[in-house]
């Protein structure tokens, strides 16, 4: 599943994110890591940017890094859509 | 001794450094404010120590222009210490950083910044442990209330003559550079462009750990009432809604302020003006000479002090408490959409609101910008579109001096936005990555924001009254001499293009090179309302100011400038044009 897939309040932990090199340097220096635990704060609407909580940091993050982040949803934190 | 600030974006390094030395660089509540390397310096009883800012980074192994920065700067200045700054209430994120610096071996004090919000937050941080496992003296600061400046100050003073720059720090630069670290970064300790090693791994590791291990008691008081306030802006919809009312209100209060302020300022300077200008007709013998400057000079004083001068300072606290709120990021979330229209991404509102102040540190701010295509885009729309607080001033007084239409200005320079960014963006290579830290909300600080004000603001006597005068004197010169008549044989000419008689036409082109102008050549000349609208869209939609020219150049080349300015030429003419078939009266 992908972090896009995921509904807001919804954590999960990333375990592989796919977007090019520059990308994932990018999301390592703010702390979205395969191993990090992230939960979907907001969606904006019409494919807009997520917010996101990564340890004490709040991110936004826009659909196409959305679509390259893959996450395992924590099963607390509510069921699969 | 020299000394190298280094730290995550917006943790607050700008802040210590004024701190500890005294001096004034801007701060706000964003990432990358300090885009440009500071430095001050600190006296203490015996020593003068150079302090350096840089620009925040979260990481120096990488390979992007800010950690370049950096590198260059510690392999040329070689500092004895490197003060790494931290925000408290963020240590995980913060401190991979201060690990990657271990490995340097150049001797470092871990400053950890905001206690004050982190304790507020309810948040205990183990300053003994934090010490034993980083092996580097640890200082709890805060920039706000002062607490750590004297301890910091001791620490530097006693142990002064222990810091030096090891000399087993070259080879550790040049190991980046070997092929092997290229082709098989996860063996080396410093990943490269193209992969993570396994050590920025290891180091992510201990940085969650170490952070887990000193920060006791944080989840249960987080439910501070900022946080809430978080909440609700964080959400799309509540949020996007507040975020536009505000905007809706700053230029409420914007043109408000104008609108009173006006009357009485110049019933304030009317006597003055007055006392000036029979100054001058006195003391210079009658003729040409005296009639352009006893004109010119009181004009030239009062324009900028009734029109300018109430536009600058209202849009300067207005932005002030806009970054230092932490909304400002949050509006590039909120508009990331409407960004993509225009081929910019969401960060581009932080440059472009900038350009409401003053544009020229709004070329600046570009930097923010992921790459090079979209730095110029942004560029082009903020020299063309984007009216800077002094434009802002100009044009309403311009306005109500010719009952012109504000609706039709304000709708041709959103068309324009539209068009102008949707045609660049199509010409531009894309690549969509949107990512941006989202600093937690605070309430401004009287000071900080006093402080920033009096910044922006001095530069109305500066650059804006100085240029005014002396451009004035010119103007009325040229007028006075009948220089302007010269032009009437074009009136045909520019009646069947742009709908404006020759005299608006020359006003049009003088101003394209500096907006302020515009009322003092307008006013003086008779228009209808049609004819003012038509030529106050014109000037508004032209080319930037000679500061602004300068700075572009400085960031983007001369090649770049040149494009803007063509751009800004057909832009110009061709909303005059248009203006004048569509425009019924």
């Amino acid at each position: 599943m992908y972090l896009k897939d995921m509904r807001t309040g919804q954590s999960g932990l990333v375990v592989k994110i796919s977007k090019g090199h520059a990308a994932e340097r990018r999301l390592f220096e703010i702390g979205l890591v395969p191993g990090a635990s992230v939960e979907v704060v907001s969606r904006h609407p019409f494919h807009g940017p997520l917010l996101l909580q990564v340890g004490n940091t709040r991110v936004a993050v826009g659909q196409g890094i959305a679509e390259a982040v893959e996450v395992e949803i924590n099963s607390s934190s509510g069921s699969t859509p | 001794m020299t000394i190298v600030i280094i730290g995550n974006p917006n943790v607050g390094k700008s802040l210590v450094l004024n701190r500890l030395t005294g001096s004034n660089f801007i701060v706000s509540n964003y990432a990358g404010t300090s885009l440009e390397i500071s430095e001050a310096m600190l006296k203490l009883p015996n020593h003068e120590i150079k302090i350096i800012d840089t620009p925040g980074v979260y990481s120096v192994f990488t390979m992007g222009q800010d950690q370049q920065v950096i590198k260059d700067l510690l392999q040329k200045e070689k500092p004895e210490l490197i003060l790494n700054v931290l925000d408290a209430s963020n240590l995980e994120r913060n401190l991979l950083l201060s690990f990657e610096l271990k490995e340097l071996g150049i001797p470092m004090i871990v400053l950890v910044n905001q206690i004050d919000r982190a304790r507020r937050l309810g948040m205990q941080i183990q300053r003994d442990r934090l010490e034993n496992i980083l092996g580097a003296p640890v200082v709890f600061f805060s920039a706000i209330t002062g607490e750590g400046l004297m301890e910091l100050m001791q620490m530097l003073e006693k142990n002064i003559d222990e810091f030096a720059w090891p000399s087993r720090i070259e080879s550790f630069f040049e190991q980046e550079k070997k092929p092997e670290c290229v082709f098989q970064c996860r063996e080396c300790s410093i990943g490269s462009e193209s992969c993570l090693s396994s050590e920025d791994f290891r180091r992510a590791e201990m940085a969650r750990y170490t952070a887990q291990l000193v920060v006791h008691g944080q989840s249960e008081t987080q439910r501070y009432w900022m946080e809430k306030a978080e909440k609700f802006i964080d959400r799309p919809l509540s949020g996007t809604i507040l975020l536009l009312a505000l905007v809706f209100l700053g230029f409420f209060i914007l043109l408000k302020f104008i609108e009173l302020s006006e009357g009485p300022i110049s019933a304030l300077l009317y006597p003055l003006n007055l006392i000036i200008e029979n100054f001058v007709a006195n003391l210079l013998p009658p003729g040409i000479v005296n009639t352009v400057l006893s004109k010119a000079i009181p004009e030239g004083l009062i324009i900028p002090f009734t029109i300018i001068m109430p536009a600058m300072l209202m849009v300067s606290f207005l932005m002030s408490i806009l970054e230092d709120s932490g909304l400002l990021p949050r509006y590039s979330v909120a508009l990331e959409r409407v960004g993509r229209l225009f081929g910019v991404s969401g960060q581009a509102v932080i440059p472009l609101s900038l350009g409401f102040g003053c544009r020229t540190p709004a070329v600046l701010a570009t930097r923010l910008m992921p790459t090079m295509a979209e730095r110029f885009i942004v560029i082009t729309i903020l020299s063309i579109v984007i009216p800077c607080a002094a434009t802002i001033g100009v044009m309403a007084a311009v306005i109500s001096a010719f009952h012109a239409s504000l609706m039709v200005l304000v709708i041709t320079m959103l068309m324009v936005l539209m068009v102008l960014g949707f045609i660049i963006s199509r010409m531009m290579p894309r690549e969509e990555v949107f990512v941006y830290e989202l600093p937690p909300l605070r309430i401004p600080t009287n000071k900080n924001v006093l402080k920033k004000v009096r910044l922006r603001f001095a530069g109305f006597f500066t650059e804006v009254l100085p240029l005014l005068l002396v451009m004035n004197i010119i103007i009325r010169a040229l007028m006075e001499s009948g220089f302007f008549k010269l032009f009437h044989s074009m009136e045909g000419f520019t009646r069947a293009l742009f709908g404006i008689p020759a005299d608006a036409f020359v006003a049009v082109l003088v101003t394209m090179f500096q907006r302020y102008l515009a009322p003092l050549v307008l006013l003086n000349i008779n228009l209808t309302p049609r004819e003012a609208t038509i030529a106050i869209a014109m000037i508004s939609l032209s080319l930037p100011c000679l500061p602004v020219m300068v700075m572009t150049v400085r960031e983007i080349g001369f090649k770049g400038l040149i494009k803007i300015l063509i751009i800004g030429f057909i832009t110009s003419f061709v909303v005059g044009a248009a203006l004048n078939l569509i425009l019924p009266w």
